[in-house]
């Protein structure tokens, strides 16, 4: 456990969080706090575009969870969020309980963005533009992983 | 001012959960046969896939019945949105009300 009082030679007290975690209840509603808990990931060193893009990708990932992946379980099946930084990357990693999909087809099922008008199914395509590393995979506790990392170019 | 004109103000976070509110509120101005509407969008502090669908609908729901959709007043979040998703080349964009007003009834 690091200790945050204590500012060692390579410990910058500006920097944003490395690792934070939140589970969520499975509900809708909850999406304006997750989004000021994201709030702390707002840093001089990530761009402020990156930044709201992550925000967006976020959102998109948690909504996808509550919608799809936990569609009918009750509200208090968790969904697990933790986002770390790393030197010029953020990843976002956002855990559920459903059965699982493929997101590779689901992403090949909707041309992008064709049909400019079309009421939905944008959400996924919405993370894959806004990301570098976008992946889903079924985790040895029976979960599933959301995985969203977004690069980024160092600030001067 | 033309009464034709209805000017929608949403607030806060736009997502699935407030888009209710927003389709019914749209659905209440298209039925007193506004032609001209604003979605104002000044208080809207974040907007997902699922409210940018809330206003696809509505524009087309508007466009059917021989009016027009336009929006105003979106944050730089709001306006990523659009251009990530393509849809600034579908809705019209203003500044504020004030420019949507001037622009779309001259004679005004």
């Amino acid at each position: 456990m690091k200790l945050r009082n204590v500012i060692s030679a390579d410990f910058c007290p500006l920097d944003p969080p490395q690792r934070v975690k939140i589970l969520v209840r499975t509900d809708l509603s909850l999406l304006a706090q997750v989004l000021d808990w994201f709030d702390q990931f707002k840093h001089p060193t990530l761009p402020h575009a990156v930044w709201l893009q992550c925000q967006l990708a976020l959102a998109e990932g948690f909504t996808n969870a509550v919608r799809h992946a936990h569609q009918g379980k009750p509200l208090e099946v968790p969904i697990e969020i933790e986002v770390s930084t790393r030197s010029q990357a953020i990843e976002i990693r956002i855990w559920d309980q459903g059965s699982g999909f493929d997101l590779e087809r689901s992403l090949n099922a909707v041309p992008a963005f064709i049909d400019l008008l079309a009421e939905g199914g944008r959400g996924l395509k919405i993370i894959e533009k806004t990301s570098d590393v976008f992946s889903y995979t079924r985790t040895a506790d029976q979960r599933n992983c959301l995985l969203i990392i977004r690069n980024y170019p160092p600030q001067a | 001012m033309d009464t034709n004109i209805k000017v929608i103000q949403p607030a806060g976070v736009l997502d699935g959960n407030q888009t209710h509110q927003l389709r019914g509120e749209l659905n209440d101005v298209v039925g007193t046969g506004a032609r001209l509407i604003l979605v104002d969008l000044t208080h809207v502090t974040f907007m997902d896939s699922s409210g940018l669908a809330a206003l696809v609908t509505a524009f087309k729901t508007v466009r059917s019945t021989g009016g027009k959709l336009c929006v105003c007043s979106v944050n730089q979040q709001v306006r990523m949105l659009f251009e990530l998703t393509s849809m600034d080349r579908v809705f019209e964009i203003f500044v504020d009300q004030e420019h949507f007003i001037k622009t779309l009834t001259p004679e005004v």
